[in-house]
């Protein structure tokens, strides 16, 4: 049983030793490091005013009320700063393939993928935590919802699907820095279509454009679908109830379809050496 | 891994034909341009993910005021034309320069700074030379993006022709304030080697205190008379007050002349931290 348990935590005590190292490292350059903590609250904050501001000057966004628009907010925003925290270097990868770094990792006795998310500690997920944290305890106050053990559950479930959907929707980006260079503009541009439009009820949008952000890149995935089950929306989302309320494991399916494809991609990586 | 002091006397610097000097500034300036040509896949994905970008603002203000017809002051058509010019001012005042490794936090980190001081032009010059060759660029792209636009009834035009030509003078001298602001930021690398934080964190407070994320007319009134003593209204939010019709043109002689307030302060600090970045310039590598 010691044994079983001691494999099973192997990888995960390399992975938290190698993480602690990266953060030793980010130091290194203490004014950075701090502007680059704060960097994730300005970037975050700067998302939160503008979904603030339109809740403020436009009543009833899409027929949801502020508590359960900002619950939509703080669900990603958690779940973003999650993502970046384990996940987000995988959106660095074109810059690894044009710096040759690519090939290192595939001589070492660890998983790429695992490599690759293990490049850097991303230390602005410390002011997304805490921009996330803020918003949550805001809507907590403003929700007027009769909280039950299942709804808490499927928040947190939500959030971990949210994480998922989002490094899912990058791994398969990344998928295509292993052929072409230029793929980090991409990486920055979903990065800010998430952050821009993945804060408040997608129910406001046109349908064809709701369809696209929910079935083409599955931003509803990430916090809209589920607030919509924990807030009683579902009928507003344009999608089936059953979708809807199965969004946290559609998200777990994208992520492992998408790493899935990502390692089989890597069969078709030429090196920059050529 | 070695850190040497630039602190010779720099290069003499000779005398060239106007025409000769022209001809060497135009090849420095287009370089980005250049850059971004030789890879059409990077330009080609740069355009779809505007189109894109300009697409889900459009719909997304004309979504909000199907449940009223004025707010702030702006009705859906100024709130949608000032968002949509908006979108070109973030696209198009940077150009991208990360991928070519020609960023100057890229160029310090490298060591190849040391370049910039040893080229028969001062680095300041290269680097007003460089700018202006990026925003001209930049500048390109916008006008082909607002003509399409505008042709197509997605934004309006100007207020009136005054305003149309008052919100032009404001665009030209914000530019400008722009172009120090950004250089106030590349030069901090000369003191702390790495700025790459600093510049995206200036990036996205330019955004909001500009009125490039939310029109500035929807912010509480606090933030609008604290953003009034900073230069970044200046920049964008005065520029597009005026283009659609928010703004009196009658309002053109003062701000313009808090434009220029601006443009000479920025002015004479740039030059200041130069002087005091060619003292102290170090190169890392060996």
């Amino acid at each position: 049983m010691t044994a079983l348990l001691r494999r099973w935590w192997r990888p995960w005590g390399l992975y938290l030793r190698i993480n602690r190292l990266n953060l030793k490292a980010q130091t290194a350059y203490r004014g950075e490091f701090i502007l680059g903590a704060a960097f994730g609250l300005v970037w975050q904050g700067s998302m939160i005013l503008f979904a603030g501001v339109l809740l403020l000057r436009f009543p009833g966004l899409g027929g949801w009320k502020q508590g359960d628009v900002l619950l939509i907010a703080s669900m990603r925003l958690i779940s973003h700063s999650l993502y970046v925290v384990t996940f987000s270097n995988i959106g660095r990868l074109s810059l690894h393939v044009q710096e040759g770094r690519m090939d290192g990792f595939l001589l070492r006795p660890l998983p790429v993928y695992r490599q690759v998310l293990l490049t850097q500690f991303q230390v602005n997920a410390f002011g997304d935590i805490l921009a996330g944290i803020g918003i949550f305890t805001a809507a907590l106050l403003r929700l007027d919802l009769h909280w039950t053990p299942a709804k808490a559950l499927y928040v947190i479930a939500g959030i971990i699907g949210g994480t998922l959907a989002e490094a899912a929707i990058q791994t398969l980006v990344s998928i295509a820095a292993l052929r072409f260079t230029g793929v980090q503009t991409w990486t920055f541009w979903i990065d800010q279509t998430i952050s821009t439009f993945g804060n408040y009820p997608l129910s406001v949008l046109p349908g064809a454009v709701r369809g696209g952000l929910t079935f083409a890149l599955p931003v509803a995935f990430i916090a809209f679908l589920p607030a919509a089950v924990v807030t009683g929306h579902m009928a507003t989302t344009g999608v089936p109830a059953w979708l809807t309320v199965a969004s946290p494991v559609v998200a777990l399916l994208l992520f492992l379809a998408t790493k899935a494809l990502w390692y089989r991609s890597l069969r078709f990586y030429q090196s920059v050496g050529g | 891994m070695t850190v040497a002091a630039l602190d010779a006397p720099p290069p003499v610097r000779e005398h060239r034909p106007r025409a000769e000097q022209s001809r060497r500034a135009w090849r420095a300036a287009r370089v980005t341009a250049l850059a971004e040509f030789y890879q059409w896949g990077r330009l080609a994905s740069s355009l779809s993910m505007l189109v894109a970008r300009c697409a889900l603002t459009y719909w997304l203000w004309r979504a909000l005021y199907r449940s009223t017809s004025s707010s702030a002051g702006l009705d859906v058509h100024q709130a949608t034309t000032y968002a949509m010019l908006g979108v070109f001012y973030v696209s198009f005042r940077n150009v991208n320069r990360w991928a070519g490794r020609d960023t100057m936090t890229q160029h310090m980190l490298e060591g190849t700074i040391a370049y910039w001081f040893l080229r028969p032009v001062t680095p300041r010059r290269y680097y007003c030379i460089r700018a202006c060759g990026d925003l001209s660029y930049g500048a390109c792209w916008a006008t082909l993006a607002f003509t399409f636009c505008l042709s197509t009834g997605v934004i309006a035009p100007p207020a009136s022709t005054a305003a149309g030509l008052s919100a032009l003078a404001t665009m030209a001298f914000g530019l400008v304030i722009l172009y120090y602001l950004q250089q106030l930021i590349d030069l901090a690398c000369f003191w702390t080697v790495v700025n790459f934080q600093l510049v995206i964190m200036y990036e996205i407070v330019q955004n909001v205190l500009a009125g490039a994320l939310i029109p500035l007319w929807f912010m509480p009134g606090w933030f609008v008379s604290f953003d009034g003593w900073l230069p970044f209204q200046g920049t964008l939010n005065i520029p597009l007050s005026l283009y659609i019709g928010r703004s009196p043109v009658s309002g053109l002689g003062r701000e313009l002349a808090v434009q220029s307030c601006w443009i000479a302060a920025l002015a004479v600090l740039t030059t200041l931290m130069w002087r005091r970045a060619a003292a102290r310039v170090t190169v890392l590598g060996g």
